[in-house]
């Protein structure tokens, strides 16, 4: 008699895959109304979040301490803050209803301010120089749109660091940076066939690579760069498109099998892996070199799936984290290993409680600390939090 | 089973014999009684009665009783059981007083919260021996740094003598996070606007008046200033960063190098149209003796080596401690360990550093070259981050820690045991924030998060935190042992 247990692969204790978050740290209340989204900044001090108030708001990430805030809409939400990668500028970007917004946060010593306020004026100068010279560079790439015109916003915000600001044609949901901070993706998805659009902060630039978006399992969702390979992801409500951005070819059609994608993200060290969220509570690690559908599946969740993230040096911290209407924020190990016979190891490790359900929404938003297993989460209750 | 139809075939209580003896001259004993023969069923209460019967003493003293420098937490015969011990043994004994609460003694209301607080005594100016005039009891003073961007300096009576200058008069820009007391008549804070500011503090007690004067504003960091260190006799200031840098910096304008334009705000452009400065301040601005770059995260907390000013120390979230050699202003030693760490003290007569962590616990860190393990003993009981330490400054063996759960807490290193993990210490005593006892603990010490501590041999242990006050509590002989001199 052979004990059916004995046969299933052998998954490692919790206690023996520490350190990971387990316990509130910090709780952060300013905002009135949902948080809809946080991001930690690439120096790992900084907490940004925005809200259905419409406000930006920059807190000390281990005090909870408020330190900036800026209103960039009175009726607008603030759907989605990403600070730009990298710790020689500090560079905001933020989505207000249809509005993107760039912000040089007055957080920064007198070099790093007057470089963020550089990189995102640079912009302001290229258009200028090219009106003027009647050459555009523009002319090779495959849009007929005129320039989108980027200004200045108001004095108000222009004096608390809101440097440029431009419209969009819908509500912005999705905000994702090239890792080397130039190239930033919006998502607006009501935009139709400008849903997707792709903006050069250099040149002030943008672009709308994917025309035709129709038909491909609903409308467009988010959207995210490859972390080495100029490979660009766009999740629509059903499937996840990757793309060859030098060559402007389809690449793979993936299924997640999900009824309605919330968001997914890609692999820092290895964007062969994906983590996608959905909608109707599952959470799929798809492996692209073994296939198109889901290596795995996993349903913890009673309610929507909201957000899911990777930890910003899964290299090292093989840690992955989602965030779902149930209130809760599940964290799990995800370790991908180099060996080709093996594949991904996942397992469940820390159910987060402490955000409460407001209206049937939860967790709205999750991300990671960039080097310490410390998660933060965005909650529909008007708070934001800090796992340690 | 003991308790229950006790069969006349029992073996008689075996014993053992004790030697006693204790460092503490007011509670020995006349005359040494030898060793004595004590039933191996005794624990402390009946340990602490026999010593009290010994001294003939009027009012009994609670004693604890430490054997081979460990606490007995049990009876004795748990004791040699648990380590082997033969009950042949002759046991020697020590015994020191009991602690004693710490008990609450006042409470400094601020408009903000505080991050920071210093203290001046007869016992801190002591140590800083360029003291003019001594500070008799009664006169001792607190400085508090607040995120409302000021210093403050109180008296006993909790009033505000002095109020440092705001940021149109020449003050910090943005929250204070680290006040240090140089002398009783020069204080240096530090700050999230990524300065140091040097002041003068002046007391007119025929006038009752009393100023902070800016006297240096110092430029080098690029990030929050989280953590100080002053050496009186040389003059020098210890920083540490989230520029993930150590500061070495002059109190006085002479020695200094100049300050780096590039960071100054009112010099940059942008700073100057949107900071709209007024009157000019006429605060000299100098620059960093050296700025020490080793560690690769922030840098939260920094020191002397007690014994030689010419040494530092520091932690950082990288989760390494580093020792530096401040004449070559190189990193001379780095020890590893498993958690980002927000605080750091020394037990200087144990040779080891305590360094708080972000995973609720304290370390001990044995910092010289020969130690061959990095942690010598764990101390658990903390339920958020540890970001404050101070030093019992009248036990060798007392520490306090402040934390984001709300409390501070005392520990005595003798009060240890052994688990699967090594030596693992816990807490003497919890001090809550009395500006809300007896509610519910709020998650994540939400509101009482406490910032700052300091233990000062007169004023007690005073600490800083989220509920906007400044907290005191009594010191004195919480951990039983008087300093080895
Ligand atoms: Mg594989």
């Amino acid at each position: 008699n052979i004990d059916p247990e004995s046969l299933l692969p052998k998954l490692p204790s919790p206690e023996d895959l520490r350190p990971f978050p387990t316990t509130t740290a910090t709780i952060f209340r300013g905002h009135e109304g949902r948080v809809r989204s946080l991001a930690v900044s690439p120096s790992g001090t900084w907490l940004v979040s925005g809200g259905d108030d419409g406000t930006v708001q920059i807190w000390e990430l281990v005090t909870g301490r408020q330190i900036w805030s800026a209103k960039l809409s009175k009726d607008e939400a603030v759907n989605v803050v990403r600070w730009r990668p990298g710790t020689d500028a500090t560079v905001l970007s933020a989505a207000a209803g249809e509005h993107l917004y760039l912000i040089a946060p007055p957080i920064s010593d007198p070099e790093t301010e007057a470089h963020s306020r550089t990189i995102i004026d640079a912009g302001f100068g290229y258009a200028a120089t090219k009106t003027s010279n009647g050459s555009s560079a523009t002319t090779t790439k495959p849009t007929k749109d005129p320039p989108t015109p980027w200004t200045r916003p108001t004095p108000r915000l222009l004096e608390a660091g809101v440097l440029a600001t431009f419209p969009l044609l819908r509500t912005i949901k999705s905000l994702s940076w090239h890792r080397r901070g130039d190239y930033l993706a919006t998502v607006s998805p009501a935009a139709q066939s400008r849903a997707v659009a792709i903006h050069t902060l250099s040149k002030h630039l943008t672009q709308h690579p994917f025309r035709r978006l129709r038909g491909t399992g609903g409308l467009p969702q988010s959207a995210h760069f490859h972390p080495t390979k100029p490979i660009f992801f766009v999740a629509t409500q059903r499937t996840i498109r990757s793309y060859d951005l030098a060559k402007q070819e389809l690449l793979q059609i993936i299924q997640p099998g999900s009824r309605w994608i919330a968001g997914f993200d890609v692999h820092p060290a290895a964007g062969n892996n994906l983590i996608v969220g959905g909608y109707d509570r599952r959470l799929l690690w798809h492996d692209l070199e073994l296939s198109t559908r889901p290596y795995k599946t996993l349903r913890y969740h009673n309610k929507a799936i909201r957000a899911v993230r990777f930890h910003r040096a899964s290299g090292q911290v093989p840690l992955f984290v989602d965030a779902s209407d149930d209130g809760t924020v599940q964290v799990f190990h995800g370790k991908v290993v180099d060996d080709a016979m093996e594949n991904a190891s996942i397992v469940p490790l820390k159910v987060l409680r402490g955000h409460g359900v407001r209206d049937g929404l939860g967790v709205l938003d999750v991300d990671w600390h960039p080097r310490e297993p410390w998660c933060v989460s965005a909650g529909a209750d008007g708070t934001c939090r800090l796992w340690m | 089973m003991a308790g229950n139809a006790a069969s006349p075939e029992d073996k008689p209580a075996s014993q053992v014999r004790i030697s006693l003896s204790t460092k503490q001259p007011d509670v020995s004993l006349a005359q040494n009684p030898g060793p004595i023969l004590v039933n191996t069923n005794f624990r402390r209460y009946a340990l602490s009665t026999l010593v009290n019967t010994l001294r003939e003493a009027e009012k009994p003293t609670p004693f604890e009783f430490l054997i081979n420098g460990t606490f007995l937490r049990t009876s004795l015969e748990e004791y040699l059981n648990a380590t082997g011990i033969s009950a042949e043994t002759l046991l020697a004994v020590e015994y020191v007083k009991a602690i004693i609460p710490p008990l609450y003694v006042a409470s400094y209301e601020h408009d903000d919260w505080v991050s920071s607080i210093d203290v001046i005594s007869a016992s801190s100016a002591e140590s800083n021996s360029t003291s003019a005039t001594p500070i008799t009891p009664g006169q001792e003073r607190i400085l508090s740094g607040s995120y409302d961007g000021l210093l403050r300096m109180w008296n006993m009576s909790s009033q505000v003598l002095a109020t440092s200058p705001s940021s149109s008069g020449g003050g910090h820009t943005a929250p204070v996070k680290a006040v240090k007391v140089a002398d009783p008549s020069l204080v240096v804070s530090s700050s999230l606007d990524r300065t140091i500011r040097v002041w003068r503090y002046t007391e007119d007690s025929a006038e009752y008046s009393a100023s902070l004067q800016p006297k240096i504003e110092l430029y080098g960091h690029k990030a929050s200033i989280d953590s100080l260190a002053v050496h009186r006799p040389s003059n020098r200031i210890l920083s540490a960063s989230a520029d993930h840098s150590v500061g070495l910096w002059s109190t006085r304008k002479s020695d200094a190098p100049q300050a780096p334009p590039s960071l100054i705000p009112s010099l940059s452009s942008q700073g100057a149209k949107r900071r709209k400065v007024g009157p000019a301040t006429s605060t000299p601005q100098r620059g960093a003796l050296a700025l020490m770059k080793s560690h690769n995260a922030p840098v939260s907390d920094t020191m002397f080596a007690p014994n030689d000013s010419t040494v530092a120390y520091s932690t950082s979230w990288d989760h390494t401690l580093k020792t530096w050699d401040l004449t070559s202003s190189t990193c001379v030693d780095t020890r590893s360990t498993s958690h980002p760490l927000f605080s750091l003290t020394a037990l200087s007569s144990l040779n080891l550093l305590a360094a708080g962590t972000s995973a609720r616990h304290i370390t001990l860190i044995d910092p010289r070259a020969s130690a061959t393990t990095v942690s010598a003993m764990t101390l658990r009981g903390h339920m958020n981050a540890v970001v404050s330490l101070a030093t019992d400054p009248q036990s060798s063996y007392g520490l306090v820690s402040a934390s984001h759960d709300g409390t501070c807490r005392v520990w005595d290193v003798r009060s240890s045991r052994s688990d699967k993990e090594g030596r693992v210490g816990d807490s003497t005593y919890v001090i809550e924030r009395e500006s809300t006892k007896g509610q519910a603990r709020k998650a994540a010490g939400e509101g009482t998060k406490v910032f700052g501590v300091c233990w000062d041999a007169d004023v007690g242990i005073v600490s800083a935190g989220e509920d906007k006050r400044v907290q005191i509590n009594q010191g004195k002989g919480i951990v039983g042992d008087q300093k080895a001199q």
